[in-house]
């Protein structure tokens, strides 16, 4: 751990090449103010949180406020990160969830459920809580960074509806490959579901 | 017994036929610890179908960027701010503003060696939330949890079983703590709603776990008060892939407005 003054940290950054790091590395340079940290986390993780900001807000202005006030102000709160309370997504994600929900609050007098209910008892309301709407982005997002085939396995399943035997004879895969990927698949979506929403929760 | 590993859980929520055998089915149909974990497979598989793809959003991005830049490097040489202040839900605020008024005392670093026994006590707690189970996590993560509103929830004609809800206000959204008891056939499951004292709108809080328990955060833009949705419904659903009320309902109560 550096505890040099902050000019020194910026001036000489570390030889590592954050594009290839694990998150836990990653997160660890970001906790030390390991400025190239900032901007990979960036990479990684600024589009879920401009995806779950413009979700829940349906404002590109907002959502962009909101995605740099969250990056903005993990930096600067960065010594209060701990890995052991999660992982830096989760982290991410947990300070995007208090700033939509402030900003949800502020305008709620315009946009009050009752405006989203229909009065046909038969329909759901739509207005789903902000919990749900991040786990489902969440879920999105991993969808498409778990590594092939099983990402590809996975989206062909939930997003376009394949049987996995259509996905079998289209990739070129035996059944039991494809099932098995599936599963394991499955399986890591739940782990990721957990770590990166477990601050919020 | 052994219980069924998470590879044929995880293809039993997939829809994959060859995924149990007489046998397993039997046991999941009795352990609620395994049917807990299908229930968690079975939620990321619904909710990943109903989302699709994000759209890419490269313009927007490379802004966002230049200004998280600019905002970090016109900061760089100020002591840093106050941590972020909405946090505080999660408990680590009231630590963090003292702590940063020592450190600029001491040259801009935080001074890590005397947060970490503070710390240490959070993680601890946290851990043990983790291992509480489901129904204590809630509580323990946060610390201002208050129960606004208990009320008994009682079994509708034709049904037996009873239970208990609680509204609950955190520094955040306000949530539902729902609990029944009551008997559940094997292929069904429970959904917990919000029906409005108009009787003519509903709203579905979600899936209630097999445990009977579940905590359920209420819409943001609800407001202060719950806008006439004070009738706290449990249904019982087939597993029939229609999101709509299966009109099935087990047990009810009604908040005060």
């Amino acid at each position: 751990m550096t505890e040099g003054d902050p000019a020194d940290t910026e001036m000489t950054r570390p030889p590592v090449e954050w594009r290839n790091a694990t998150d836990a590395d990653l997160a660890a340079g970001f906790a030390d103010g390991d400025d190239a940290c900032l901007e990979e986390s960036f990479q990684r993780w600024g589009s879920l949180i401009y995806t779950i900001a413009y979700r829940a807000l349906d404002s590109s202005s907002e959502a962009e406020d909101i995605t740099q006030q969250v990056f903005v102000g993990a930096w600067q709160a960065r010594a209060n990160y701990r890995e052991s309370k999660g992982s830096l997504p989760g982290w991410l994600v947990g300070i995007a969830r208090h700033r939509i929900a402030d900003r949800q609050r502020a305008r709620g007098r315009d946009l009050r459920l009752v405006r989203a209910v229909t009065s046909d008892a038969n329909v759901q309301v739509k207005q789903e809580p902000l919990a749900t709407l991040i786990d489902r982005l969440v879920l999105a997002d991993e969808l498409q960074r778990l590594p092939d085939p099983r990402g590809v396995i996975l989206r062909m399943a939930f997003w376009e509806g394949q049987s996995y035997s259509q996905i079998a004879a289209e990739l070129e895969l035996p059944l039991g490959t494809v099932k098995s990927h599936s599963r394991r698949g499955l399986r890591q979506l739940r782990a990721r579901l957990e770590e990166v929403t477990s601050w919020s929760t | 017994m052994v219980h069924l590993n998470s590879e044929l859980l995880a293809g039993q929520a997939l829809g994959q036929d060859d995924a149990l055998d007489a046998e397993q089915q039997d046991h999941l149909a009795g352990c609620p610890q395994c049917r807990a974990e299908l229930d968690e497979y079975l939620r990321v598989v619904t909710l990943s179908q109903e989302t699709e793809a994000p759209a890419a959003l490269v313009p927007a991005m490379d802004r966002i960027w230049r200004s998280i830049q600019s905002e970090v490097s016109t900061s760089a040489s100020a002591e840093p701010e106050q941590p972020v202040q909405t946090l505080s839900a999660d408990s680590m605020a009231p630590a963090v503003g003292t702590e940063d008024t020592a450190s600029t005392e001491s040259g801009g670093q935080p001074i890590r060696g005397r947060r970490r026994k503070w710390w240490a006590v959070v993680a601890a707690a946290a851990a043990l939330g983790l291992i509480v189970g489901a129904g204590g996590i809630v509580i323990i993560n946060r610390n201002r949890v208050e129960v606004a509103a208990s009320i008994p929830l009682t079994a509708l004609p034709g049904h037996t079983g009873h239970g208990t809800a609680e509204l609950l206000r955190a520094r955040d959204d306000p949530e539902l703590r729902v609990s029944v008891e009551a008997p559940l056939p094997q292929d069904r499951y429970r959904e917990v709603w919000l029906i409005n004292s108009d009787g003519k709108r509903m709203y579905s809080l979600g899936v209630l776990p097999a445990t009977g328990s579940g905590t359920y955060p209420l819409p943001g833009l609800l407001g202060d008060g719950l806008e006439g949705f004070t009738i706290v419904d449990v249904s019982i659903e087939p597993y029939d892939g229609n999101p709509q009320h299966s009109r099935d309902s087990q047990v009810r109560g009604t908040l005060p407005e």
